[in-house]
Parts: C-alpha cells; structure tokens; sequence
C-alpha cells in the first residue's frame, strides 16, 4: 500500500473527491446559505423547485469560479502549505481539464438560472463569477493588499442573487446584506491572513500582513469589525427587519468586535507577530464564519415572526 | 488520458480502476440528476405559463 500512497497523486488519477475540491465545497456552503437566505427573505412566492434549482445554480456558479480560480493560482497554491495538496499543484488533476471544468459549469450554470428563474438573476450570476476571476483572481489579488477588500464582494453577490431569483429584481435590503457581507470579508480574511502569513510572504502575495506588517493589520481587523457593527443594524433602522433581527446583530456585533479586539491586543513582539500562535486570530477567523451564518439566520427568521 | 501502465502492481492497477469507477459513478450521478432537474423546471415553467394542464 506504500507504493500506492507514493503514486497517489500523480499516476492513478483523479478521484471524484477530487474534482469536487475544485469547486471549493468549504466556500460553496456559505455561498450556498447566504443565497439561500436572499431567496428566503424576498418578499415573492417561488416554486421550490425553481428555488432548489437557483440555489443550485449560485453554488455551481461559485464553485466554478474556485476551479478557474484554482486554475489561474497553481503556481502560487504549489508554495502554500495550506493549498499544496489541491488536486492541480498536487498533479491529480491537468490544469486546462480543471480550466475547462469550470468554464462549462459556469456556463451551464447561468444557462440555467436564466432559464430556471429570470435574467436579472442570471446577469447578477454572469457578473460575480466575473468578478471573481477577472478583478479578485487575475487582477488584485497579486496586485494589492486591498485585493479582499474589493475582490470581498465577489462573496457577496449570492444573497442578492437570490433575492434576485425570486423577486427579479433588488431593493435595498439584498443590497444591505450585500454591504453586510462586503465589510465582513475584510476581519475574516485577514484573521486568516495572520496566522496564514509565512504562507502568503512565500507565495509572494502582497496580502496586508505582508505587505503592511501584523500590527497595520491588527488594527484594520478591528476597524473593519467596528464599521461593520453599524452597516449589520442598518436593515432595522431603515425599517426593513424587526426587532429580533437588531437584536441579534448587535449582540453578534459586539462579540465580534470583542474577538478582533483580542487579535489587536493578542501578546506580540515589536512587529506585532503573535507570541501566541496567533490564537486569537485564529479564534476570531472561526467566530467570523459562525457570526455569518447566525446574522443571515437572524434574518430570516426575523422575516417569518 | 491515463491507461494502466504495464509496471503496475496489481494493488496499483486495482486503485487505478477503483477511482476510474467512482469517477464514471459520479459522472452518472450528476448527469442523471442534471436531467431530472432540467425535466422538472420544464414541468414547472409549462405548468406556471398554463400550457400543460
């Protein structure tokens, strides 16, 4: 069986886990649940199968941006220890097969929406897989240290989407949530940055670690955090969701805002690198994800009471 | 296209057409469940516009 595990990733092929990996399943849950939310809080009756097959279709969308996306970053993903085993740096699967594995899930997706649902959805689909390839990947990410920050809102097209799908058209509360999601990508992604850092630095990826040391990033954790607790109660105040959602928003918000404070007072040499292990940031990269999923299911919930 | 190699072992030649299998299984899945789904957005939208019952 050693020699099996020795050729494991280059002679024997692809396995079908491995082609799933391309669409980043990981990436496609939240995607999946954020547009889904969209789907549920619009304010039009949908038929579930048409609704089942929109939500289908954002994923694929998703996941065919993480192939091409995937595609694009294999010399970079082969220098990280985080990415090194995907399935292209690892030479499972040839990069013009995942290229074009995503291209013809992208379009069969948009085909799809489009039939299934209606063209503003599917126009709003066609524009967030371009976004993520052609601003997010090709453009910023090895450009700036801004890359997530703009790029972020690649990430927040599925709740509009969604709404989209049912309503055909987009009010203000999808566009909130699409704030929502716009300033929380930056505390997400650069808590992960933080203890992800030594990987970046050597893939050469100007991530704000890198680029503008642990501290700057720090403080821009929690300033992002802090900007993002107003923007989460905005559908209340504009009178969109009720009080439970305000509830809920401000209490995720604060603990939120506790977590990235404790990354910005985390124990640190003089360039602000952890003495820790960066548990802190690692703390406060899982609450982010955790903080996503129950604000969007506050919302929801506070539409059906 | 990756073919079996002739110095293989028969435990690498079995793993070989182990992942061959799943792969073909999960092509069929998904282009069974691709046709079920497109089937059944076409009953909906035809039932929606009046033009099937």
């Amino acid at each position: 069986m050693s020699e099996i595990a020795f050729v494991n990733s280059t002679e024997l092929g692809a396995t079908a886990g491995d082609w799933l990996a391309l669409l980043k399943p990981r990436v496609m849950s939240l995607v999946v649940f954020t547009g889904a939310i969209g789907l549920a809080i619009a304010p039009v009756h949908i038929n579930p199968v048409l609704a089942v097959t929109a939500i289908l279709c954002i994923a694929t969308g998703a996941g065919a941006s993480g192939a091409i996306n995937m595609w694009y970053d294999r010399d970079i993903d082969a220098l990280m220890a985080r990415t090194a085993a995907r399935p292209i740096p690892g030479g499972r699967i040839e990069p013009n097969a995942a290229l074009a594995f995503g291209v013809v899930l992208a379009i069969c997706s948009v085909l799809l929406m489009a039939v299934a649902t209606n063209l503003v959805a599917a126009a709003l689909l066609v524009a967030s897989i371009a976004y993520y390839v052609f601003v997010y990947t090709i453009w910023l990410k090895r450009l700036t240290p801004q890359n997530i920050v703009i790029g972020g809102a690649a990430g927040a097209f599925p709740a509009v989407i969604g709404w989209a799908a049912a309503a055909g058209n987009i009010t203000a509360l999808p566009l909130l949530l699409f704030a929502i999601v716009f300033f929380w990508t930056p505390p997400h992604f650069w808590s992960l940055a933080l203890f992800a850092c030594k990987d970046y630095e050597r893939a050469g990826v100007p991530m704000l670690p890198v680029a503008k040391g642990a501290r700057y990033t720090r403080v821009s954790v929690m300033v992002y955090a802090l900007i993002l607790l107003p923007v989460s109660l905005s559908p209340y105040w504009l009178g969109l969701t009720g009080r439970f959602y305000a509830a809920a928003a401000l209490l995720l918000g604060l603990i939120f805002v506790y977590y990235t404070w404790a990354v910005l007072a985390d124990k640190q040499d003089e360039t602000g690198r952890s003495l820790t292990g960066d548990k802190p940031a690692r703390a406060a990269f899982k609450f982010s994800i955790l903080y996503l999923f129950l604000l969007f299911g506050a919302c929801a919930v506070d539409r059906l009471i | 296209m990756r073919v079996e190699q002739e110095n293989w072992s028969p435990e690498m030649v079995a793993e070989f057409k182990r992942r061959q299998r799943g792969r073909n299984r999960a092509l069929f899945a998904v282009l069974a469940g691709f046709c079920v789904l497109i089937y059944a957005v076409a009953v909906v939208k035809l039932h929606e516009y009046g033009q099937m019952w």
